[in-house]
């Protein structure tokens, strides 16, 4: 049985969280992942405070357990769902893409736990001193927006720098990666790829398909030209638009923001192949099989703890 | 006084002569990204001895002088 401070901190059984995937995490993927012994998050994704309320209630209609929700702190309804999880009580928050010190204190005071996604070592700090009970460390095999740290670089040196629990995110879909993560010192897990094939995941079967399909170099980053909006996402017709609009001598900003726009609710909604957006980590290669999210977080501790209580054969 | 602190911080940080940044030069153009601000930032915090908020309108010298002296006034 593997146990972290994460566990009783979050009253959850397994120190496995599920990303926030917009279009994807909703509160039935959530409410599946927490029955399953890990932390389900529902994301807020683009959508405003109806939305988020449905999907906490749909959770809630299905589990009695911890879960959380993630909110993009770039979207324009950052405001209004952020009083949301205040009035809902949601246990657990987690915050990508931004600084979430605006809404810190708010959350602070009723109660919230808020454990902020980070790209690097500064970030983390500040948002320890603001008050995060945890931080997730992501690196850049990870599915959609990435910062430029690798998971093996990253989770080691916030480690070291901050004195709260670390979950590490990018690159782990199977025990091996959990393993390899309590290694470096972290805490905890995040994984989103690998919940997407979940059974009680609800996008559309193409992006399933796309997902196990996928091998080690399935994946290619998008946006880094202009710096604002870097995603990892499965090679396509639309990727590789979108590279070459990007790289076009008359490329701007403006003009490749648009070109984004929609792409997300295309791959997970519509399962179009050809223009969708299908974010997703570079472990894709790794992922093959449906199974329910009780399986796959069953699955990947069984093989995590073997691992682990084997790791004393290669000290001599 | 904070001009010259912040010139001399980011110097420090990119490794550039203090006197080739102005209040006007944009951090995009010392080639300083969203995940250096907040390292620049924090050191600032530390010289100064306060808090300041990023956001992503924080885009030149010019946004950090502006920031920084609200807080020390």
């Amino acid at each position: 049985m593997i146990k972290s401070p994460i566990c009783d901190m979050l009253k959850i059984k397994y120190p496995i969280f599920q990303g926030g995937m917009a279009w994807i995490a909703d509160g039935k993927l959530a409410a599946a992942v927490s029955n399953g012994g890990g932390l389900g998050i529902i994301s807020a994704m683009n959508a405003g405070a109806d939305y988020l309320k449905g999907q906490i209630d749909i959770a809630r209609s299905l589990t009695d357990k911890p879960f959380g929700v993630n909110i993009m702190l770039m979207s324009p309804y950052a405001d209004e769902v952020a009083e949301i999880v205040v009035s809902e009580r949601v246990p657990v928050v987690t915050t990508g893409a931004g600084n979430p010190s605006k809404y810190m204190q708010s959350w602070l005071e009723a109660g919230i736990t808020v454990i902020p996604v980070v790209a690097s070592v500064a970030m983390a700090k500040r948002v320890e001193r603001s008050g995060a009970a945890a931080v997730i460390a992501e690196g850049e095999e990870s599915g959609g927006h990435i910062g430029e740290l690798t998971t093996m670089a990253i989770v080691p040196q916030v480690c070291d720098a901050v004195s709260i629990p670390v979950i590490a995110a990018g690159g782990i879909a199977d025990g091996r990666g959990v393993a390899a993560s309590f290694m470096l010192g972290a805490a905890g897990v995040q994984l989103g790829t690998r919940f997407l094939v979940a059974k009680e995941c609800s996008v559309h079967q193409n992006y399933k398909e796309m997902v196990l399909k996928a091998n080690d170099i399935s994946t290619v980053v998008t946006g880094k030209r202009f710096g604002w909006n870097t995603c990892r996402s499965i090679k396509n017709n639309f990727t590789r638009n979108f590279s070459k609009e990007e790289y076009a001598p008359d490329a701007t900003a403006e003009k490749i923001a648009l070109l984004g726009v929609g792409a997300l609710r295309l791959a997970a909604v519509e399962g179009d192949k050809q223009n969708g957006c299908f974010l997703a980590g570079q472990i894709s290669g790794l992922v093959n099989k449906e199974q329910t999210a009780a399986e796959i977080i069953k699955e990947i501790f069984d093989e995590a703890e073997a691992l682990l209580k084997g790791a004393n054969s290669w000290v001599k | 006084m904070v001009l010259e602190k912040i010139r001399e911080l980011i110097a420090d940080k990119i490794d550039c002569e203090p006197g080739t940044i102005t209040e006007e030069t944009k951090f995009s153009d010392l080639g300083i990204d969203s995940l250096d601000v907040t390292e620049l930032v924090m050191s600032i915090e530390d010289e100064f001895n306060i808090e300041l908020e990023i956001d992503a309108s924080m885009v030149a010298v010019s946004d950090l002088i502006k920031a920084v002296e609200s807080k020390i006034k």
